[in-house]
């Protein structure tokens, strides 16, 4: 009898410890919400410097910035879009023999913790490839970069001409 | 004895200077027929000839080195003006004729706001185009590409990324990388070859 007793306490006990954990589940449930880590690298990922060199319609520009991290964990750009052009695409200069400089596609950019990126002349870009007017300088304009645990991140940036090369 | 000496100075600098900036290649006989951004037929080099020449090569599809490279030409054409240096012609060439009419140089220069009164931009016959870049020394190939969605196509090169000096007799005396060129070097190769 005092074994059966014992079971049923046990029983109750399991019981209560369910009962707790669901409570406890329940009452964390929302700071479990405002720690996602999405919302967490939204506030920790910044654009700075954002500018379009000017180019005539039709014809291609670049995009540049520089992608601040100063979460704790990395990010990746993956794509770029904006109505200015009728393509949009990450792109990276790079040098090939005697002088040779080539271009090709890059399909996503890591974003280290604590580091900045920098899309710049000669290096990574976002290339506006057709552009649907012309591109003046002074003129501003949106586009939106897509971080994968950022998210979606519109900028405004400004045509202006090119800073000397070093 | 000391005008001895002077005219012996002068003619170590006059080496000096050959020494540093010796012939690459010879242009003086060459002929190419182009044409520039208002559609005018020229021949170069004849159409510079007795100036010196600060040149550079693009298409204008190009994003990045030949906005740098043709950035840094105007760099060099203020500066040149800033310091009263007079006889020196900029020159631009596509090496994209088929997609770089005169039409689009033109727009291309525009755009940028470039002072025109001593800088040409040249197009021309492919065939033409391809056998000056060969004796310029400019290398481009065709590499990525982009389809819209209506199937056009663009293509971008993977290209020698060089501004030129060429002296008054149509003698290629040095090169330079087009999107890095050091302002204050090349501007003190011209006062040398004046």
């Amino acid at each position: 009898m005092d074994n059966v007793k014992c079971i049923i306490n046990m029983k109750d006990d399991t019981k209560m410890k369910k009962v707790f954990l669901w409570l406890t589940a329940i009452l964390l449930l929302p700071i479990n919400l405002f720690s996602q880590p999405t919302t967490n690298h939204q506030s920790l990922i910044t654009i700075r410097d954002a500018w379009i060199r000017p180019a005539a319609a039709n014809a291609n520009s670049a995009f540049f910035f520089e992608v601040v991290n100063n979460g704790s964990a990395a990010d990746t750009l993956l794509s770029a879009n904006g109505d200015l052009s009728e393509i949009v695409e990450i792109h990276e200069t790079y040098k090939r023999e005697s002088d040779m400089m080539g271009m090709r596609e890059v399909h996503n950019v890591p974003i280290p913790a604590k580091s900045t990126v920098k899309f710049k002349p000669g290096a990574l870009h976002v290339m506006l490839i057709g552009l649907t007017k012309d591109v003046r300088p002074g003129e501003q304009y949106d586009l939106i970069l897509q971080f994968k645990n950022a998210g979606t991140k519109k900028v405004k940036a400004v045509v202006r001409d090119m800073p000397r090369m070093k | 004895m000391k005008k001895l000496l002077l005219i012996l100075n002068l003619g170590f600098l006059l080496y000096a200077c050959k020494e540093k900036l010796p012939v690459i290649e010879d242009l003086e006989r060459a002929k190419f027929k182009l044409v520039d951004q208002y559609n005018n037929e020229v021949t170069f080099p004849e159409f510079v000839k007795g100036k010196l020449v600060v040149m550079n090569y693009i298409f204008t599809n190009c994003p990045d080195i030949c906005p740098l490279s043709t950035n840094n030409m105007r760099l060099i054409q203020e500066r040149i003006k800033k310091d009263k240096i007079n006889g020196v012609e900029f020159v631009s060439i596509s090496f994209d004729p088929l997609q770089d009419s005169p039409q689009v140089l033109r727009k291309f220069a525009g755009i940028r706001n470039l002072d025109l009164s001593n800088w040409t931009f040249l197009t021309g016959e492919k065939p033409v185009i391809d056998s000056f870049m060969r004796k310029m020394g400019i290398v481009a190939v065709i590499g990525d590409s982009t389809v819209f969605k209506d199937g056009r196509k663009i293509y971008y090169y993977t290209h020698t990324d060089r501004i030129q000096l060429i002296d008054k007799e149509g003698k290629i005396r040095k090169n330079y990388k087009g999107s890095t060129i050091d302002v204050s070097e090349i501007v003190a190769d011209v006062k040398s070859l004046q």
